[in-house]
This record gives C-alpha cells, sequence and structure tokens, in this order.
C-alpha cells in the first residue's frame, strides 16, 4: 500500500512532466527541423584557412611513420577508345622512407595519408595507396634507405592544373584515453594534415603503346 | 509516475556494463598486454600446434635472396629488388578438424623490428587449407640486414575477444650477428616464388 506522500509525489511529478509537454515537442520538433535543414543545405562544414605550411616541389615532409620527398607530377591522360571512355589520373612520385622508431615495423603508405588538394571547396580525394617497386601498397622496412614511390589520384576527365596540391597527412603514435576504458598502450593512429606540397604537373598521354 | 523504476536503473547498469565490455572487445591497442596469449617455441622442421585447433605449421627451409619474383610472372615483369634482404619462409601446415583462427605472418628480431610480409608477388603467403588436407608454401618478407639477430617467425591469431588462444614463435635460427651477416652474404640473386600447393594429409 503506497502512503500517501507517495501518491502526492507522484502526482506532482505528473503534473510537473505534463505542464509544458507541448513546449518540449515543438522545441524537440524545431532542432529536428533545425537538422533536417543544415543536413539539407551541404553539412556543418567550419570554413578555415589552411593551417599547415605550403611547400614547394621537391619537398621533403615528415609525417607519423613516413619521411617523404616528392619529386614531381604527372596528368596521365588516357584517351577515349573504342572500348573504354576517355580517363585522366593524377600521378605523384615520390620517396617514402619508414621512420617508424617507436614499433619498427614494416608498413605500406596507405590510401588515406596522401590525398589530392582541389581547392574551391571541393572536397579532398584520396590516394590509391603507395605504389612501390611495381608493388601497390608494397610494405616499407624500417631502416632501409627510401624508395622510389607513386601514388595516383581519380581527377574528372577534362581535368588541367598548372600546379596541384597534395596533402599529406601523418599519423601520431599516442595512446587512446585510459578513462574510457581503454588500453593506455599507444599506437599508430588519428592522421592530421601535416603540410601541403605544390606541384606542377606535365601532361603524359598514355595511348597502351609502349615507348 | 515514480522516475527511478527498475527498467531505468537496468539501463544505467547496462551501460556500465557496456564500457567494461570494451575492454575485452578488438584489436591490439584495446586489449594491451598478451596475457591471455601462449607461446609455442619451435625451430626449423618442428611441427608445432597452432591455437589447439588441431592444426600445424613446420617451417622447412629458410632462404636469403636479393630478388624475388614469382614462378608466373610474365616476360613484363620485372623481378622485385630490394635496398636489404628478402627472406623467404618455406611452410608446411597440416590442417585439422576445426577451422584454425586466422593470423599475420611476421618476423621479429632481437633488435625490435617487426617485418611484415610483402605484399607483392600474391604467392607470398601462408595460410590453412581444407580440412584434411595439408600444403606447402612460402612467405616472403623484405628485412633489413643490420637487424636480423634472433629473427623469429611468429604467427600470432587475431582474436576479436580475449579468449585464452596460442601463438607460434619459430627460431629461424640466427643468434649472432656473424651468422646474420654470413647469411646476408650467402643470398641468392633470385628467389622464384611457387603457389602453395595442397596435397592429402597423411
Amino acid at each position: 500500500m503506497e502512503s500517501l506522500d507517495e501518491v502526492i509525489d507522484a502526482m506532482i511529478a505528473d503534473r510537473v512532466i505534463h505542464r509544458h509537454r507541448r513546449i518540449w515537442l515543438l522545441l524537440i520538433a524545431l532542432i529536428v527541423a533545425a537538422a533536417l535543414v543544415i543536413l539539407a543545405t551541404g553539412g556543418w562544414k567550419e570554413k578555415k584557412g589552411r593551417t599547415v605550411p605550403t611547400l614547394e616541389a621537391p619537398a621533403t615532409v615528415t609525417a607519423g611513420r613516413f619521411e617523404y620527398n616528392f619529386t614531381k607530377a604527372e596528368i596521365v591522360r588516357k584517351p577515349k577508345t573504342e572500348y573504354s571512355e576517355a580517363e585522366t589520373t593524377l600521378k605523384v612520385y615520390f620517396t617514402a622512407k619508414n621512420i617508424d622508431s617507436e614499433e619498427q615495423t614494416s608498413e605500406s603508405v596507405s590510401n588515406d595519408l596522401l590525398v589530392f588538394v582541389p581547392g574551391g571547396g571541393e572536397d579532398l580525394v584520396d590516394s590509391n595507396g603507395g605504389d612501390c617497386k611495381g608493388g601497390l601498397n608494397w610494405v616499407l622496412v624500417y631502416g632501409l634507405p627510401p624508395e622510389e614511390c607513386s601514388t595516383k589520384f581519380k581527377v574528372a576527365p577534362d581535368f588541367a592544373a598548372d600546379m596541384v596540391e597534395i596533402g599529406v597527412l601523418g599519423e601520431h603514435f599516442k595512446a587512446d584515453n585510459g578513462s574510457l576504458g581503454l588500453s593506455e598502450k599507444p599506437y599508430w593512429q588519428g592522421e592530421t594534415p601535416t603540410a601541403v606540397v605544390r606541384l606542377k604537373p606535365t601532361v603524359v598521354v598514355d595511348d597502351g603503346k609502349d615507348e | 509516475m515514480k522516475l527511478y523504476r527498475p527498467a531505468t536503473i537496468l539501463v544505467g547498469l547496462l551501460f556500465v556494463l557496456l564500457g567494461g565490455v570494451t575492454r575485452l572487445a578488438g584489436p591490439d591497442h584495446v586489449y594491451g598486454e598478451d596475457q591471455n596469449l601462449k607461446v609455442v617455441h619451435g625451430t626449423i622442421g618442428e611441427a608445432l600446434q597452432y591455437a589447439g585447433s588441431g592444426s600445424t605449421v613446420k617451417v622447412t627451409r629458410i632462404k636469403f635472396a636479393r630478388t624475388i619474383v614469382s614462378a608466373d610472372a610474365s616476360d613484363d615483369d620485372k623481378p622485385f629488388e630490394t635496398n636489404g634482404v628478402f627472406v623467404a619462409v618455406e611452410w608446411d601446415a597440416v590442417r585439422g578438424v576445426k577451422d584454425p583462427d586466422s593470423f599475420n605472418p611476421t618476423l621479429i628480431t632481437d633488435g625490435g623490428s617487426v617485418y611484415e610480409k610483402v605484399s607483392d608477388p600474391s604467392e607470398s603467403r601462408i595460410a590453412f587449407p581444407d580440412a584434411g588436407f595439408a600444403s606447402t608454401g612460402v612467405v616472403v618478407f623484405e628485412a633489413n640486414p643490420a637487424d636480423l639477430k634472433g629473427l623469429t617467425l611468429r604467427l600470432k591469431p587475431s582474436m576479436l575477444f580475449n579468449v585464452y588462444n596460442s601463438e607460434i614463435r619459430v627460431d629461424l635460427g640466427v643468434p649472432t650477428e656473424a651468422i646474420a651477416q654470413q647469411m646476408v652474404d650467402g643470398a641468392v640473386d633470385q628467389y622464384v616464388l611457387n603457389d602453395d600447393v595442397t596435397r592429402v594429409a597423411s
């Protein structure tokens, strides 16, 4: 049997919850509507200027586990053929050296570490990964000299530019927050922009024939 | 209406438990120390039990090489070269009834280096065949000649949960720097990688 106090408490709680019900519902509806409007208009993107240094090629960049030296860029045009559409790729040449003295582990240059910065507010373009010695995502060994590598970016078939910008991202050797229940053993994670390298591309036509 | 109904308390408790579960689930960086891994040590030529699944792995031979090439490479394919040295580990795996956990082969050294297997050619791999079969093959690693002392093949199962498990460590017989240097000097010019060969386990 409930006591009178409890019954009164329950009644008061009932009133408090229901008193401004309409206002609450309206508020929630407004928040949902606002979220939909923001989504429809292209999301919540904070416009910020560039906060990392911009370098002219040839440039050496140390980012995370790798040390890069960017040398040249090519705009490779594949003309339209009977069987395939015209295609253009942006190919960037660089040397990469594994400098992971923390874990001393072989690692490949993954595709999200190098990005093409088209500029003009357009989205960044991920690369296809470090292609060294003819092997895509070749694992670079810690302690060995730099390897010649290249990477490709997908661009529009009519892409042309006097100058291209390649963003270099670097991972950080750090631990997760232990208070969230995660292990405090550090590992390579959380890539952040380190530098932007400017290269002057040359146009190359790849018609499938050997030179 | 009561604010603290049993269901509310249960949901709260569930969140607390979920926080604990994240410690159990996940890769290396979530579950830090490998206290739940039993290490099975062995040497070349020894068949080693893999994670209690009835499967065994044996390293039959290791070869040092300056270049590697796939056995079915076309004329245009150049051999893969290295500034270091390639270590080819030839293996023989017998599959038990239970499907063994997948694993990532690495070479580890006393100097702390961890060498991953080369991404190309695709013949470089180590995997168990279907139950009742055995296979032989080769897995190739690119390595730094300056850090080869204590070269050990490590087969560590990739686990999602911290169940009790075991990993294999095969001593590849490089106890000193001098021996490592000798093996690097004696590296063959080219190593040809053949596909795995599967046979019926006897």
